[in-house]
């Protein structure tokens, strides 16, 4: 008896919690077999709408449709708990609710938590006790933590195993992991802070959101939205920023012409090629990225946003789709001035913050940060180049995206070198000093 | 691992319910922890699901004049959690055992006992403390003992045309203990073998009521009535031990379970025998505390 009364202490504001947890509104019109339902749910703080079958499960549509490719998929049927994710505060198996069930509920998964700048505590812990190996059951384990943790009766250090059950890990020995939990249930024995990364956000789906789930087999039915006409303002945090200054060597009132020329500036950007303007500063072009055997073909929509003809200014979205499921959104900002160190020369200025999911965004986003900048230094060669000769280089003639790859390939490496050797110097720095 | 095609509605009414549910071809859905991986395993495949979360009624929960009436939308954890479900003891001590901490977040009560797992927990806690079932269906409602409600493995009487409204479990009074465990090859997999008890003493110490389910070890929850084998074993200086012989013709009489390659029937056999002795002399000891401290 015991067991019981420790486990319904401290119930109140529990049970206040729970009364007050959405349940789903009635959904009168049946959804026929393999017909679209639009789901509206709030992931990570952002409200989205998909529209996906019903048998399309909550992991899929995180996955496919969002880009939150954190959250796993083991076994997809309960056991293996890699798709872990909190729906309306409880830790659920994101595989076993199709999105259908998850209309008007709060999901957050392990992008939520918290920021590769600011980790969540208990991801501060499981890098701190080795609490990964492979990382696969990673975002499981520490959704089902923080669930744990965040949620009444809480753990005792002699349950924490049995507690911690719910998600496999075949890496570790678990020995990292609940080590882990216990420190962040130490340290925080009211419960540990909350998810550290929700907030309105940008959520780009893989492929336009044409998944696995949608395609199996119901040929033809379409689960993603076709090619957008409109571009979305991408909001919350970027997976990456780049800021290039450049020197030009011809004066301002050449330079700026070749970018409101949007045939010309297209021309100017590597691998990048104007499909059709669409009127209204929207235009439809396509991109291509070749990196070694990274072959990316973005299908796309650009649109100026913002103009200052006397101030030189201007904002431009851009975002695109690649078949092979990754996609991006930018925000552009060119800004040119007379340069005051050359005479008759322009210093150009490129700002661009960049929004990636799918499969570009496990590229890491130092590469993805670094092949940008390349791509914006080739870019003011090649305006330079127009504004002098007041002709385009060809497509063709243009900057290389194997020289791009390389040289960002370069970069990274010499970084990865340098911090290393930053490391070795502080490992020997210690080693002095304990003798 | 991806469910077969299927229409899906959330009717706010019962009555659209049972409208859906009609023709027999449709499936309810209350917390789908065990519906879905048996729908991604292709394993069933309905043309409607019936979600019935939308429904208020459903999510009734608290004291009735039966006992605690659980809703059948009411998730696990929330009984886990709450403070009413210290009312019926044994509810509280095989909920933690039900799957995993991240199931019982959406998996229901009711959802458990119209499943029928041969070795789900809840099924032998109804079974044990006799709780009832209410079913909604074509020709009206009715209300079944969970005695008759179970009828072979993953089968109950709640026809494809039914759905289960709630279940009430009777709440423990001054004098009644009860004891619960199993054992799986890891927490949160099915029970090899498991055991729900119940034991109820009189003012002046005589046991008057003993019963036990097991459960994992037949088609359906085992339940024995079994006042005389503990009364005779209570005032032994280890009643465990005096209830020994009894649990192992117990064991020889219920698990009737074929072996597989988790265990063989006499493996069963034995851990159920073990089980049901320890859980019934805990059983008494609580009911004896109970009995002396008045409560419950």
């Amino acid at each position: 008896m015991t067991q019981l009364d420790d486990r319904t202490g401290s119930t109140a504001d529990t049970d206040a919690r729970a009364s007050h947890r959405p349940r789903p509104r009635p959904r009168a019109e049946k959804i026929p077999a393999g017909e679209l339902a639009e789901v509206s749910m709030t992931v990570n703080g952002a409200e989205v709408t998909v529209s996906v079958p019903a048998r399309v499960h909550l992991a899929d549509v995180l996955r496919e449709h969002l880009g939150l490719t954190g959250t796993h998929l083991g076994c997809e049927h309960g056991v293996c708990g890699m798709c872990t994710v909190l729906v309306d505060g409880d830790a659920a198996r994101a595989c076993l609710l199709f999105a259908v069930q998850c209309d008007g509920a709060e999901i957050v998964t392990v992008e939520g938590l918290g920021t590769a700048e600011e980790q969540h505590p208990l991801q501060q812990a499981f890098s701190a006790h080795h609490g990964l190996q492979c990382g696969f059951c990673t975002p499981g384990m520490l959704m089902s933590s923080y669930d744990l943790l965040a949620n009444p009766p809480g753990e005792t250090e002699e349950e924490l195993p049995e507690q911690m059950s719910g998600v496999l890990c075949r890496c570790t020995g678990y020995r990292g992991i609940l080590a882990a939990v216990s420190d962040v249930a130490q340290a925080y024995p009211d419960g540990p802070p909350a998810p550290g990364n929700c907030g309105a956000r940008t959520l780009v789906g893989r492929g336009g959101g044409r998944g696995p789930a949608g395609s199996a087999d119901d040929e033809g039915v379409e689960t993603g939205p076709a090619l957008p006409t409109e571009v979305r303002i991408p909001v919350g945090a970027p997976s990456a920023s780049v800021s290039v200054t450049s020197a030009l060597s011809s004066p301002i009132d050449d330079v700026w012409p070749v970018l409101e020329d949007f045939d010309q500036l297209a021309r100017c950007l590597p691998g990048a090629q104007l499909v059709e303007v669409l009127g209204d500063d929207r235009y439809r072009g396509r991109a291509t990225i070749a990196l070694g055997p990274v072959k990316l073909s973005f299908e796309g929509l650009a649109q100026v946003v913002e103009h200052d003809r006397d101030d030189h200014r201007m904002k431009v979205i851009a975002q695109g789709a690649d078949a092979s499921g990754s996609a991006t959104q930018a925000v552009i900002t060119l800004a040119a001035v007379p340069d005051e160190g050359s005479e008759g020369g322009t210093r150009l200025q490129a700002d661009a913050e960049l929004y990636l999911s799918g499969r570009i965004a496990q590229f890491g986003r130092a590469l993805a940060g670094d092949v940008s900048r390349r791509m914006f230094e080739q870019f003011a060669d090649a305006v330079d180049e127009t504004a002098r000769t007041g002709t385009a280089p060809e497509v063709g003639s243009g900057p290389s995206p194997v020289a791009i790859a390389a040289a960002a390939l370069r970069d990274a490496v010499g970084r990865r070198l340098r911090s290393a050797r930053a490391r070795i110097r502080e490992a020997v720095r210690r080693r002095r000093e304990r003798r | 691992m991806k469910a077969a095609p299927f229409a899906y509605v959330r009717p706010a009414d019962l009555d659209d319910v049972l409208d859906e549910l009609s023709g027999g071809d449709g499936k309810v859905l209350a917390g789908g922890q065990s519906l879905v991986p048996v729908l991604a395993m292709r394993l069933g495949r309905p043309a409607t699901l019936v979600d019935v979360t939308a429904v208020e009624e459903l999510h009734g929960y608290g004291a009735s004049a039966g006992g605690l009436r659980i809703g059948a939308a009411v998730r696990q954890r929330t009984v886990e959690r709450s403070a009413e479900a210290r009312a019926v003891p044994l509810l509280g001590l095989a909920l933690p055992f039900v799957g995993h901490r991240e199931l019982r977040s959406r998996g229901t009560v009711c959802g458990s006992l119209a499943h029928a797992d041969p070795a789900a927990e809840l099924p032998a806690v109804a079974c044990c403390v006799g709780a009832k079932i209410e079913v909604a269906g074509p020709g009206g409602r009715r209300t079944l003992g969970a005695r008759e409600f179970f009828v072979g493995a993953m089968t109950t009487a709640v026809t494809p045309e039914d759905v289960v409204v709630a279940a009430e479990f009777p709440v423990a009074a001054p004098g009644e203990g009860f004891g619960f465990a199993e054992i799986a090859r890891r927490h949160g997999d099915f029970a090899l073998a498991g055991v729900a008890t119940a034991v109820t003493v009189a003012e002046d110490g005589t046991v008057t009521d003993a019963r036990l389910t097991g459960f994992g070890i037949s088609d359906r929850p085992a339940f024995r009535e079994v006042t005389d084998l503990v009364r005779a074993a209570a005032d032994a200086d280890d009643v465990e031990r005096e209830l020994r012989g009894g649990a192992a013709e117990l064991a020889a009489e219920l698990v009737d379970t074929g072996g597989d390659t988790h265990g063989s029937t006499g493996y069963r056999r034995r851990l159920f025998s073990v089980l049901a002795a320890r859980e019934l002399a805990k059983a008494l000891r609580r009911a004896r505390g109970s009995r002396a401290s008045g409560r419950p």
